[in-house]
C-alpha cells in the first residue's frame, strides 16, 4: 500500500479530489493479499471520463465475482496530481486498495482513443513499470490491452506484453485462468505468452517481425514463434443474452461525462457506413431480449439509484422491438421517477413517437448525424439518410415542441467537392426555414441550431482504410467556406481541430515504427493529447522529424488496394474483399443495403442478419 | 448531495419532489462544507411522505457508506429549517508554524483582543471581482490553542455559521496567518468540523 498520509496531504492540494479516493457505492475493495490474480485496469483518461466507459463496468464485475481475482481501478491523474505525485515522490496506486500498480499481476489497458497512448506512457511511468515490453522482466505486471484501438495493435506493439482483439467477456477469465495456472507452477513470463499466443483473439507481439519495403511499405511479416498464429482471429461472444452483464454499476461521487445507467442493449450494426470503424468490427448484429434487458435495467437501478437508464449500442433506434422495450421500461419506472434515454439517433421519423413516450416532461435538445451535407456525398459514404428523413423528422420535432437541435457532418470526406461542403449550410438553413414555417402556436423556445463537424479519420478495417486524409489546410478551407456562408445567428457552426485529426490518422493507421513517435513525444511533454488545451500540435511534429518519420506518409497517402496493411494480420470477422467491394462501390456512388435487406457477404460466419425481416 | 440524492432511490426512500420540468428531491444540507474538510457531525432537512423516522434510519444506513451514518433523526414542523436554526460551528484546526511559535499561545491572545480583524471579502458578480472588507471579530466566539508539540499547533474555535453571519475556519487561519507572520503552509492544514450549534438567549446548544 502507497503512503496515506503523502496521499491525504496531496489530496488537500488538488482539484476534485474524489478522483483518486475510490471507496464509491458499488465499488468493491477485496482483501488483495489472498487474491490468486490482481488485475490492474485502467482508462488511459482522468476518472471523470473512464467512468462512464461501459467496458469497464462490465470487466470490473466480471473479474471481482470470482472469488479468487480481484480487479482495481486506475485513471490518469490529471495533471495537478501528477505534479503533486511526482514532487512526492507517490507511485501510482489504485483505487480500491490503494495498492501501487507494479504490484499487479495485470496492467490492462482499454484502447478508446487514438490520442490517449501517450497517457499509457505516462501511467507505466508513474507507477514506476519500464515502458517497453522488452525492459520488463518476469517480476513486473504483463501490460496488455484491448478495445476498438487494438484492432491495430501496431503503434503500440513495443509496450504492450499482448493485446486482446475483439470482444472481453470470456476471454478475459480464460487469461486470468491460464496465468492462475502458470504461477502456480514454475512461472516463466516467456513460457506464458508462448502459451497464451495460442488462445484465440491474443496477439503477442514480439513473436512476430515486419520487413519493410524501400519505400517504408510492408514487405512481410515473419512468425518467430512457432506457437503463434500467423493471422489473430477476433474474439466474438455469441449470446448476449447470456453472457455475462454487469447487474451494478461503481457510482462515482462526483459528476462524471455519463452519470447514469449505460444499459447496452445490442452489439454490431447493420447500416455499414462506409467511413464507421465500429460498425464493421463489432459485426454481426447481436440483440439482448426485452425480457433480459427488462430484468437487468430493474437491477441496475435497484443497485445504483441512478435516475435515468441510457439504452446503448451503435444505432439504438435499430433494436427490432424498441417500441415494446421502452413501453416496458416505461411502466416500470413511472413512479420510480426514472428516465431513459436514447443517444445516438437516427433521422427516422418514426423516433419521434418514441421521444414523445420518453421525454413526457423535458424536451432537451436533439442531436442527429446527416454526417455530410449532400445526398451525393451521403451516399458515397453509404449513411442511409435521405434529406427528406431529415425534413421530415425536424418538422414533427419542431412541432411536438423542440426548438435546439444539433447536426452532426464530417469534412474532408472521399469525392469531397465544395459544393458538398456547403451542403452542410443549407441544410442548417433548412431545419432554421422549417422552424420558421411551423405554426407559431405550435413550436415553443427559441430555435437554436448547432452544426459541428468533425475532421474524416480513414479507419482500419473499414472501407476507406486505403484513402488518404485531407491535408490540414484543406481542412482548414472547408472548415471556413461553411464557417464564412453562415451568417445567421440562430446557427451555430463548429468544427474539430484538424491537426488532431491529422495526429489520430497517422497514429491510426501507424506502423510498428510509429511506437517510438509515441514515445519520443511522451519525452517531450506530450500527454491528455485529447484535451485541446493540452494538445501539444508542435512538438509532435518536431519528434517526427527528429525521427525522419513522414507523417504524411501514414495520413495523406492513398494506398494501392494490393499493399500490406500494418493490421492485416488481424481477422475481424469481415473480409477484405468485401471492404474492397464497398470501397469500389463508393466511388461510384452507390449505396449498400442494411444488412436487414439484404446480405452483403461481408464474411462474417454465423451471421442471423441474412436479410431476415424488415 | 449527490450521494444522498442516490441512496434515497436506493433505499426506496419516499421523498418530495419539487414541482416543475425538473424534478429534484426535497432535501438541503445545513451549512455544506468546503471540499477537504472532515466533519464529525452533519444536519440534513429531508421532506419524507408518510415514513417513520426510525425507519427512515434504518433503510438509510443499509445503503450508505459506513463512513456515512445517519445517527439521530426527529420530525419537525414544515417551515422550520435546520439551516436557519443553526448559528455556531466548531471546528478543530491543525498546522504547523513555520515561524513565530515561540510565544504563539500569548500572541494569539493578543490578537484577540482587537476590536476589529478585517478580511478581504472577494465576490465574484458576472466577471467582476467586488471586493469588501469584513470584520470578522464578532464571528469568532472563542478560540483555544489545545495542543502545541513542536511546530505542531492544534486550535479549537467556535465561529459564526449559516445566514446570520459566516466564517470559513480557513478564512480565519489566512487572517492569522497574516497578522501573526506565522508562515503556516495552508494546504498542508487539517480542519474538522466537530459540531453544529444553535441559539437561544444567549445559551447555544444541539440542534437535536
Amino acid at each position: 500500500m502507497i503512503n496515506i498520509k503523502t496521499l491525504d496531504k496531496i489530496l488537500k492540494k488538488v482539484e476534485k479530489p474524489a478522483r483518486y479516493i475510490g471507496m464509491e457505492q458499488n465499488s468493491i475493495e477485496k482483501d488483495i493479499s489472498n487474491a490468486k490474480v490482481k488485475f490492474a485496469f485502467s482508462f488511459p483518461d482522468i476518472y471523470d471520463v473512464g467512468m462512464s466507459h461501459l467496458g469497464l463496468h462490465i470487466l470490473y464485475n466480471l473479474i471481482n465475482n470470482e472469488k479468487d481475482y480481484v480487479c482495481e481501478r486506475v485513471f490518469a491523474p490529471w495533471t495537478d496530481m501528477e505534479e503533486e505525485m511526482r514532487k512526492e515522490n507517490l507511485p501510482l496506486f489504485t483505487l480500491e486498495s490503494k495498492e501501487e500498480v507494479k504490484n499487479f499481476d495485470f496492467l490492462g489497458f482499454t484502447l478508446q482513443y487514438e490520442m490517449s497512448y501517450t497517457n499509457i506512457l505516462n501511467i507505466l511511468d508513474l507507477s514506476d513499470i519500464p515502458l517497453r515490453a522488452k525492459d520488463r522482466g518476469d517480476n513486473a505486471p504483463l501490460v496488455i490491452a484491448g478495445g476498438p484501438c487494438a484492432y491495430n495493435p501496431e503503434p503500440l506493439a513495443e509496450f504492450i506484453d499482448f493485446f486482446v482483439i475483439g470482444e472481453g467477456e470470456e476471454i478475459t477469465l480464460e487469461i486470468l485462468k491460464l496465468y492462475e495456472k502458470h504461477k502456480a507452477e514454475n512461472w516463466s513470463k516467456d513460457r506464458f505468452l508462448e502459451d497464451i499466443a495460442t488462445m484465440e483473439g491474443i496477439y503477442v507481439p514480439k513473436f512476430y517481425q515486419v520487413v519493410y519495403n524501400e519505400d517504408n511499405t510492408i514487405k512481410e511479416r515473419k512468425v518467430l514463434n512457432s506457437t503463434a498464429p500467423e493471422k489473430i482471429k477476433k474474439r466474438m461472444v455469441k449470446d448476449l443474452n447470456t453472457m455475462f452483464s454487469p447487474e451494478s454499476m461503481v457510482v462515482p461521487y462526483i459528476e462524471t461525462v455519463h452519470d447514469r445507467v449505460i444499459m447496452e442493449i445490442f452489439r454490431g450494426c447493420t447500416r455499414g457506413c462506409r467511413f464507421c470503424q465500429a460498425g464493421m468490427i463489432y459485426r454481426p448484429v447481436r440483440e439482448k431480449s426485452v425480457d433480459r434487458l427488462v430484468e437487468l435495467a430493474e437491477n441496475l437501478v435497484e443497485n445504483t439509484g441512478y435516475e435515468n437508464v441510457s439504452l446503448s449500442s451503435l444505432s439504438s433506434c435499430d433494436y427490432s422491438e424498441l417500441h415494446l422495450l421502452i413501453e416496458k421500461l416505461m411502466e416500470n419506472f413511472e413512479e420510480k421517477k426514472v428516465g431513459v434515454s436514447l443517444p445516438s439517433l437516427r433521422l427516422d421519423s418514426f423516433i419521434v413517437d418514441i421521444l414523445q413516450e420518453i421525454e413526457k416532461v423535458r424536451k432537451s435538445g436533439l442531436t442527429f448525424a446527416p454526417e455530410a451535407g449532400s445526398q451525393r456525398l451521403r451516399d458515397v459514404i453509404n449513411k442511409g439518410v435521405t434529406e427528406e428523413d431529415l425534413v421530415n423528422t425536424v418538422t414533427r420535432i419542431f412541432r411536438e415542441g423542440w426548438s435546439t437541435v444539433k447536426l452532426y457532418f464530417m469534412i474532408g470526406l472521399p469525392t469531397e467537392t465544395d459544393e458538398d461542403v456547403l451542403g452542410i449550410r443549407d441544410l442548417a438553413y433548412k431545419v432554421k426555414d422549417i422552424f420558421f414555417e411551423t405554426p407559431k402556436e405550435q413550436r415553443k423556445g427559441n430555435l437554436k441550431i448547432t452544426a459541428s463537424a468533425s475532421c474524416f479519420v480513414p479507419k482500419p478495417f473499414t472501407p476507406f482504410q486505403w484513402l488518404g486524409q485531407d491535408s490540414i489546410e484543406e481542412f482548414y478551407r472547408k472548415a471556413y467556406l461553411v464557417k464564412n456562408n453562415i451568417k445567421d445567428n440562430k446557427i451555430k457552426f463548429t468544427f474539430h481541430d484538424p491537426k488532431l485529426s491529422y495526429l489520430e490518422a497517422i497514429i491510426s493507421r501507424g506502423d510498428r515504427k510509429i511506437s517510438e513517435l509515441i514515445l519520443k513525444a511522451w519525452e517531450m511533454g506530450c500527454k491528455f493529447d485529447g484535451w485541446s488545451e493540452h494538445f501539444k500540435y508542435d512538438t509532435w511534429i518536431e519528434v517526427m522529424e527528429e525521427l525522419g518519420i513522414d507523417g504524411d506518409f501514414y495520413a495523406l497517402r492513398n494506398r494501392d488496394l494490393e499493399e500490406n496493411l500494418p493490421w492485416d494480420f488481424i481477422d475481424p470477422g469481415v473480409s477484405k474483399e468485401y471492404l474492397k467491394r464497398e470501397y469500389n462501390k463508393s466511388l461510384g456512388e452507390k449505396i449498400t443495403d442494411d444488412c436487414r435487406i439484404s446480405c452483403n457477404a461481408c464474411g462474417i460466419v454465423d451471421c442471423t442478419m441474412r436479410g431476415y425481416k424488415f | 448531495m449527490r450521494l444522498f440524492h442516490r441512496t434515497f432511490n436506493k433505499a426506496k426512500i419516499p421523498i418530495g419532489y419539487s414541482e416543475g420540468f425538473n424534478p429534484h428531491p426535497k432535501f438541503s444540507i445545513a451549512n455544506p462544507l468546503a471540499l477537504g474538510i472532515e466533519s464529525d457531525e452533519e444536519y440534513i432537512d429531508i421532506e419524507l411522505d408518510n415514513m417513520e423516522v426510525e425507519d427512515f434510519i434504518e433503510k438509510m444506513n443499509l445503503v450508505l457508506p459506513k463512513d456515512v451514518q445517519i445517527i439521530e433523526g426527529k420530525s419537525i414542523e414544515k417551515g422550520e429549517t435546520i439551516d436557519s436554526l443553526i448559528s455556531w460551528a466548531h471546528y478543530e484546526i491543525e498546522f504547523e508554524l513555520k515561524e513565530n511559535i515561540e510565544g504563539f499561545g500569548e500572541n494569539l491572545m493578543k490578537w484577540l483582543q482587537r476590536d476589529e480583524i478585517n478580511i478581504d471579502k472577494i465576490r465574484r458578480k458576472k466577471k467582476k471581482e467586488i471586493k469588501r472588507v469584513e470584520n470578522i471579530r464578532p464571528l469568532i466566539g472563542n478560540l483555544t490553542v489545545k495542543e502545541i508539540h513542536e511546530k505542531n499547533v492544534v486550535l479549537n474555535t467556535l465561529l459564526k455559521a449559516g445566514s446570520n453571519g459566516n466564517l470559513k475556519p480557513m478564512d480565519l487561519v489566512e487572517a492569522m496567518n497574516r497578522d501573526m507572520e506565522l508562515k503556516i503552509d495552508l494546504q498542508s492544514m487539517d480542519i474538522r468540523r466537530t459540531g453544529q450549534y444553535a441559539e437561544k438567549d444567549n445559551n447555544i446548544f444541539k440542534p437535536l
